[in-house]
């Protein structure tokens, strides 16, 4: 059916409700790829299999992601009248088990991860209600996790079904749509936007409303806008999530976009390594289509507008939004002097304006509830939440969705609950690539475009890693700078050419082999590629160099004065030693080790050649009794051969 | 016509076009600044990172900029050689001299902006077509794109290992042999040859295209892609006649007629 008038909107919306508030239990599985990849599938597919063996009638479907990834795979369940309840590290051998106490109306008790009474989808007029009871079980808020958190972006992730158009508008979605497209000119969207203070979620940080003013200004009959997903900095996955478990809000964020400044086609750009990502796209424009959501005539106005996807072809410079519309045109991925702005000549030289998956969440919302109430999350130039992927030597690892200026320490000890290892935390890497460390004594910074960047990292599109006592901080500026390198477009020179010698720097340093002219060469690079290159990615690839010289400068000094990497990372720098009193010469090391320079025999104190050993780290891995240990600059005690052990010890 | 600006370039005021590129303006009033990838005949390109300016007022960004793709506004200030800029372009070159060991051209221009040593370990790629002197400047692969509208070359790979030549490394199948590309290199590094009646364009994976033999003379004067072309752009009648002649026999065919004509002489076709 084509939704024409609000009534026909009103009744695809009580038709969805009767699929989130069913009259039996309702079980959904949290499948985006965190969820599949924890085997969630395979849990989906038991719980299929064991509801039709034993009869059971019940409400089987699936959700996108609820954020917690670190207890994954998830399963919610809804009891009619009673409050939705998500399950958590669900195994395909409990699902049994989970099935019996749902045919009688019960709960997993020991599976139960949290409750959910009610739920504000921000789009509907007031929350969405499940009902009261399970005393015993904490609310979803109370978890330590989600208790910074706010959900803008994640309004529906993991509660609705990604799949299914109608839970999507049960929800409230398309609403604002309606109310743009009907109520609204493009003068008054473009004036709420703007009124939001939203800012581009994609890492750079310019107020939407203004690009959208720019675009809607030019006069041309053929525009586009186009929504960026080409998410690829290391350690991010904001965005595919965003598009697994929600691919409607983006439509719908679009659709007002487009109507706004006057566009009448889109594309997302979405990275080719997001196979559901792109399917469920694909499954949402289809049936936005069905409808009559997406085409001709929305909501019966005059307003036509549709979208394609455009997988991409495995550049991470493609996120640049110039290089973007050259790939999009058939060309190499490869960015353009700006001006002309996107805005003014874009794609096929057209007004075109792009923004980032995230930011295109964010507008249904502003447009239901209004710029001013979204002006009023966060702090001041810094409006509404971002959603950071955590991830690294953290306990609780997730997408984490805070309101702006929420403190590091917030986002890594309240919800990622601190070090995963028990060791310090040392540092987070915020920003990606792109990005830079910032040390464990300035995580009361709030995380804001502003003092991210004063602190010399940038918001980036969101990711977060945090590193512990164990991560060499120049091995890290390393690998960063090595993903620069390998993915620099080649065209202007100090990206293509500076980065290379910048890691060749950095590799020498990390062997050991660095002066300290190679530091003052190292740091006039990076001022120069920063300050010289063309685009974004090389005027950011320094900042994880210049940020851990800034911050770490003594670990830099470490390498090469005293030949030492403290937190005992560079393999040149490091030698394994076996622990005389510790040894029990049970011989696996000896057998294990690739290089043969272990020395030993049952019974025997085993020994290392250190001429031999390549500091491969095998014999630590396999040693059962923690024998192998690990230094830099330091020298244990060993027997000169393997001698016998002590009897009695 | 474009209106006239005025800009200020270190203190002093000069006329521009407007929009005109601010590097288009120092080169035609004498203001020194390096530049290896700006073409007047070729779009913007900006890849060189050579010509930086810094700008210090002016209703744009302020900061340090490339003159080539910076455009000529009303109430533009702009500085060059400021110790920033002197430092920065000194890395550049350096950046060069390592990526292009054998190149005359960039040593002499680096030397004349007082870089001679370079820091860093030298690039050097065995049986490179270019010769170790290409830096990826793209005039190559702009004039044959944009300018031709042939694109018998184009980059190949990217990062530090992106490389310049024909799609495949095999021989063109859609070079006209023009030459274009060997006019604007900037380094001298790409090679071409005539063999009798071929022209091989050595750095291009050997890419072959035959010559024109004029009618008269007998000497392999164009490459007949390129002569042919031409001809579609002439009269008929004049194309006729002057069709497979050299430059030369074409010139003097024509002074020959002239000549018969002011002497009252009615000329034969042909003669």
């Amino acid at each position: 059916m084509k939704i024409r008038r609000f009534e026909d909107l009103e009744n695809v919306r009580k038709a969805g409700i009767k699929k989130l508030l069913p009259d039996k239990p309702r079980v959904a599985v949290g499948l985006a790829t965190c969820g599949i990849a924890a085997g969630g599938q395979d849990v989906y597919e038991a719980l299929e299999a064991a509801l039709k063996k034993k009869g059971v009638n019940a409400f089987l479907t699936k959700t996108g992601c609820f954020g917690i990834c670190s207890e994954e795979p998830l399963v919610n369940i809804v009891m009619p009248g009673k409050p939705l309840v998500i399950l958590h590290k669900v195994q395909k051998e409990e699902v049994d088990l989970i099935v019996e106490k749902v045919a009688k109306g019960e709960l997993p008790e020991e599976k139960v991860l949290c409750k959910i009474e009610e739920w504000d989808h921000l789009t509907l007029d007031k929350p969405l209600y499940y009902g009261r009871g399970y005393k015993n079980i904490p609310l979803w808020n109370e978890i330590s996790y989600f208790k910074p958190q706010k959900k803008v972006v994640l309004r529906n992730a993991g509660i609705i079904n990604p799949e299914d158009i109608e839970e999507y508008i049960a929800v409230g979605g398309y609403s604002a749509a309606y109310k743009a497209l009907t109520e609204m000119s493009p003068d008054e969207i473009v004036e709420e936007v703007k009124k939001s203070g939203l800012r581009g979620r994609g890492g750079a940080g310019f107020p939407t409303g203004l690009k959208w003013e720019f675009t809607k200004k030019e006069d041309s009959n053929i525009k586009y806008v186009i929504c960026n997903a080409d998410e690829g900095d290391p350690g991010a996955y904001m965005n595919r999530n965003e598009m697994e478990s929600d691919p409607h809000m983006i439509i719908e964020g679009m659709l007002i976009g487009a109507y706004a400044i006057g566009a009448t086609e889109g594309y997302i750009y979405v990275r080719a390594e997001y196979p559901l990502a792109i399917e469920r796209l694909k499954l949402a424009i289809k049936q936005a289509k069905e409808y009559g959501l997406l085409g001709k005539h929305i909501f019966g106005t005059g307003f036509s507008f549709d979208i394609r996807i455009v997988a991409g072809a495995g550049a991470f410079v493609c996120g640049e939004e110039t290089a973007l519309i050259a790939s999009i045109e058939g060309k190499p991925g490869r960015p353009r002097p700006r001006p002309p702005f996107p805005a003014q000549k874009g794609l096929w030289g057209k007004p075109t304006n792009i923004n980032n998956v995230e930011t295109w969440c964010n507008i249904a919302p502003i447009i239901k509830k209004g710029g001013e109430w979204f002006s009023r999350i966060g702090v001041e130039k810094n409006t509404g939440t971002k959603v950071f992927s955590l991830v690294g030597k953290v306990k609780r690892t997730g997408l984490v969705e805070v309101p702006l200026g929420t403190p590091i320490r917030e986002i890594v000890y309240t919800a990622g609950g601190g070090s995963a290892t028990g060791k310090k935390v040392k540092a987070v890497q915020t920003g990606g690539p792109s990005g830079g460390c910032i040390p464990e004594n300035l995580f009361d910074l709030p995380v804001d475009y502003d003092h991210l960047a004063s602190a010399g990292s940038i918001m980036g599109s969101g990711g977060m890693v945090v590193m512990d006592e164990d991560t060499c901080m120049v091995d890290t500026a390393r690998y960063f700078l090595g993903f620069t390198l390998d993915e620099s477009c080649g065209k202007c020179v100090p990206c293509r050419e500076g980065t290379k010698r910048m890691y060749d720097i950095l590799e020498k340093i990390t062997k050991g082999q660095g002066t300290e002219e190679d530091l003052l060469t190292l740091e006039e690079l990076a001022e120069t590629v920063k300050a010289t290159s063309l685009c974004g990615l090389g005027q950011t690839a320094p900042n994880p160099v210049i940020s851990t010289i800034r911050y770490f400068k003594d670990e830099y000094t470490k390498h090469i004065k005293d030949k030492v990497c403290p937190a005992r990372v560079c393999r040149a720098l490091i030698d394994y030693f076996i622990v005389p009193d510790k040894c029990r010469g049970c011989t696996i090391c000896m057998k294990s080790c690739p290089v043969d320079a272990i020395d030993g025999g049952p019974g025997l104190i085993h020994i290392i050649d250190q001429t031999k050993c390549i500091a491969c780290g095998t014999c630590m891995d396999v040693c059962p009794f923690d024998a192998v240990i690990k230094l830099s600059g330091e020298k244990i005690e060993t027997p000169d051969k393997p001698i016998p052990i002590k009897k009695g010890r | 016509m474009k209106k006239t600006v005025r800009i200020k370039i270190n203190g002093k005021i000069y006329e521009a076009k407007e929009e005109e590129s601010v590097l288009s303006v120092c080169n035609r009033v004498g203001i020194d600044i390096p530049q290896l990838c700006y073409n007047e005949a070729l779009a913007p390109y900006g890849a060189c990172r050579l010509c930086l300016v810094e700008v210090v007022n002016g209703p744009g960004k302020k900061g340090i900029t490339t003159s080539c793709t910076l455009r000529a506004v009303d109430g533009l200030e702009i500085v060059t050689d400021t110790e920033k800029i002197v430092k920065y372009r000194s890395i550049l070159f350096e950046l060069y001299l390592a990526q292009a060991p054998n190149s005359e051209e960039i040593r002499e221009m680096a030397a004349k902006y007082g870089v001679t040593k370079t820091r860093f370990s030298k690039k050097v790629k065995p049986l490179d077509p270019l010769g170790n002197k290409c830096v990826l400047c793209g005039q190559c692969v702009r004039v044959c794109n944009e300018i031709m509208g042939t694109a018998a070359i184009g980059y190949i790979g990217r990062a530090f290992y992106t490389r310049i030549n024909t799609p495949y490394l095999e021989k063109s199948d859609v070079c006209m042999g023009c030459g274009a590309c060997v006019e604007v290199c900037p380094t001298g590094a790409i090679q071409m040859e005539d063999i009798q009646d071929k022209r091989v364009m050595k750095s291009w994976s050997g890419t072959e295209v035959k010559l024109k033999k004029c009618k008269s003379c007998g000497r392999y004067f164009a490459p007949e892609p390129i002569a042919e072309f031409a001809y579609t752009k002439l009269d008929p009648e004049i194309k006729e006649e002057l069709k497979d002649l050299c430059p030369d026999c074409r010139r003097k065919l024509l002074s020959k007629r002239e000549i018969l004509i002011s002497q009252g002489e009615v000329p034969m076709n042909g003669e």
